[in-house]
């Protein structure tokens, strides 16, 4: 089998289009790049269809891939030849710069390319690793105590990175805490990964605002509309979205030696930190402060806690199963009562 | 089916850059480099050698030196100006998002942080990405776990367990991973005599004794536990994120439900899961699993309600 493996043909590409003065057209790529079979003479036209649906789908493929690596695949037109659209490449737009990377941060990076697991990033980690690593000298390296994994990360990242990239406008189903499920279409402006969570930021088409998603909490597959270049991301992310979307701070009362995970994240309010905060509680109609010296002494501490996502603190509210007691904010306090009597409706039919 | 094209095509352009930048280069040190054998690296060389522009006239290929490909070491003549690409949006994204994981974590090596600025700096204006840091893990905690999985040293460590239990425990530290940008230690557990996986935000206190580590570090990580018997749960289709995220689980779209069928290891931690998507539940089966979410639900009922 003489065929010239793709890795190569890509190869080949790449030097022709970054060596060509203007632009190749598809007929002289397919004539003269090594690798593709060329536009066959002398044969029947059914025949020079089939090998020419053979080299469009080829050469279609080809392009994916060096776009998906990163190649900045110009499309040329010439005036004098309007309907015969031409390719090129820039070296300059398209080398790798020297990083100056040490070998142990090259180990450190190859560390973090195990990080994505079996999903697409996953592959796009690896090739950046050899890509950065082309330009430091090869060390050995002590093995690194240190790993990072993500078991959730779905393809669904991968696809909004290509959008937020190609600024093309993308359509998902998608579960709010505020407004329940649904379908969005969205300009997808930016990822944003805090603590080991990705949101996409970008505009609501249909809202006409922008807003911010938990891209775990997307469902199905994303589908890509319309073409690239659809619209214009904002040079900066009004960062008001982002801390609108952040939570803030309850206030639990727990049992004694429970909550512990709460207790460490939290501050523990003492009796005189209570008298001074006003904390009107929903669910018992007390202050905090009453709800102390109320209850029996030493059944309850109470500690002050940040919250990223209030469902985040709700579901650990409920699987602390009634030794945590919710006292502001009254949403939060509201909504584990609410879960729970959905849960029972369920259970017991 | 050979190796696929992205891969090989970005090691034969790290191969060109690399051995552009060394001058020379051994194909054993370009196999360890690039992670692949050395005669693959041949058959790679071999491949750049014939690579050129169309029409292959005479000195448009990549050449490399004959004498000294056959000491089997590589020394490019000619390169056609081929070298390596930049990283596209989605390598970028790949890298520094697992690394702001792992930094952001607090499980993470010092280099990381070095390592994460020079490949942010170069993407410039282009990142894709921005990564907000959060403060879950207490610094002293995870600086103390640090120095005592560096040092191979012991530790004692007062730990807070998914039940909400406390321990004191002594443990011997191997690795600190980072997992969903959760940090993790594993670690052997003298009180368990097993392997353990700990998370960093539930350790409340470390002490790093001088005793060095003596047991082994566990030939593989995570959990495999045994599924007892079959769930099945019916929600509204709200709640799909969720049930994708149950281990094993067979997910079937109808109309606006899902039916989510997964194997029950631990029936508590199962009723856990159904009681943080209560309002979409429509139906839940067999009887055990029912009877342990009324059980938690009514738990937490009788303490909101009192």
């Amino acid at each position: 089998m003489a065929q010239t493996d793709a890795a190569e043909r890509l190869l080949n590409l790449i030097i022709a289009l970054t060596h060509a003065p203007r632009r190749m057209t598809r007929d002289e790529i397919r004539d003269t790049v090594a690798g593709y079979s060329g536009r066959p003479r002398g044969v029947a036209p059914d025949e020079a269809k089939k090998s020419d649906a053979a080299f469009e789908r080829m050469f279609e493929r080809d392009k994916d891939d060096l776009r998906r690596m990163g190649v900045p695949l110009r499309t040329v037109t010439d005036p004098l030849d309007g309907a015969d659209i031409g390719y090129k490449i820039v070296a300059a737009d398209a080398v790798m710069p020297p990083l100056d990377l040490t070998p142990a941060e090259v180990a450190v990076l190859s560390l973090a390319a195990e990080y994505w697991q079996g999903a697409t990033l996953g592959d796009d980690a690896r090739l950046a690793l050899t890509k950065v690593a082309s330009h430091t000298p090869h060390q050995v390296t002590e093995p690194m105590p240190w790993a990072a994994r993500a078991t959730g990360s779905r393809d669904a990242t991968s696809i909004v990175v290509d959008a937020i990239h190609e600024r093309q406008v993308v359509r998902f189903d998608y579960t709010s805490t505020s407004s329940g499920y649904g379908r969005r279409t969205v300009e997808p402006w930016r990822l944003v990964v805090r603590g080991g969570t990705e949101y996409l930021v970008g505009r609501d088409v249909d809202k006409d605002d922008s807003r911010i998603y938990r891209v775990s909490r997307i469902h199905g597959a994303v589908k890509l509309l319309g073409e690239p270049g659809a619209f214009e991301r904002p040079a900066q992310i009004p960062s008001s979205i982002f801390s609108a979307a952040v939570g803030g701070t309850a206030v639990i009362a727990l049992r004694p030696e429970s909550g512990h995970a709460l207790r460490a994240r939290g501050t523990a309010l003492d009796t005189a930190a209570l008298q001074d905060a006003v904390v009107e509680s929903a669910s018992i109609g007390v202050t905090a402060a009453e709800l102390v010296h109320e209850q029996v002494p030493g059944e309850w501490d109470v500690v002050s806690v940040h919250y990223e996502h209030l469902d985040m603190l709700r579901d650990e509210v409920l699987s602390l199963r009634g030794a945590a007691k919710v006292i502001s904010p009254e949403a939060l306090a509201l909504s584990v009562m609410d879960y729970a009597r959905r849960a029972l409706e369920v259970a017991r039919g | 089916m050979a190796e696929k094209a992205l891969p090989r095509l970005t090691r034969l352009l790290g191969i060109m850059t690399y051995v552009s930048d060394q001058g020379e280069a051994s194909f054993d040190e370009l196999a360890a480099h690039f992670g692949v054998s050395t005669p693959q690296i041949r058959k790679d060389i071999v491949a750049l050698w014939s690579a050129g522009l169309p029409g292959h006239g005479g000195g448009d290929l990549i050449d490399f030196d004959g004498f000294l490909f056959d000491d089997s070491i590589a020394s490019i003549v000619e390169s056609q100006g081929v070298t390596q690409i930049r990283l596209s949006a989605r390598e970028a994204v790949a890298l520094v998002g697992a690394l702001s994981s792992m930094l952001a974590s607090g499980a993470a090596p010092d280099v990381a942080l070095s390592a994460n600025q020079k490949i942010t700096a170069l993407l410039g204006s282009e990142n894709p990405v921005t990564v907000v840091a959060t403060r879950e893990v207490d610094a002293m905690v995870a600086a103390a776990l640090k120095d005592a999985t560096i040092r191979r040293r012991v530790a004692q460590i007062e730990y807070v367990d998914a039940a909400d239990r406390r321990t004191s425990r002594v443990i011997e530290p191997h690795r600190l991973v980072a997992i969903d940008g959760v940090a993790y230690v594993e670690c052997y557990c003298r009180r368990a005599q097993d392997y353990r996986t700990l998370r960093l935000d539930r350790i409340v206190q470390v002490d790093v004794h001088d005793e060095p580590v003596v047991a082994p570090a566990a030939d593989s990580t995570g959990f495999s536990l045994v599924a007892e018997y079959t769930a099945t749960v019916i929600a509204a289709r709200g709640a799909r994120w969720v049930l994708e995220d149950l281990p094993s689980v067979v997910l079937t779209d109808e109309g606006d439900d899902v039916r989510a069928t997964f194997g029950v290891v631990d029936v508590d931690w199962v009723a856990d899961r159904l009681l943080a998507i209560a309002p979409y539940l429509r139906d839940v089966e067999p009887q055990p699993v029912r009877d342990a979410l009324a059980q938690h639900a009514d738990a937490v009922l009788a303490t909101a309600a009192g």
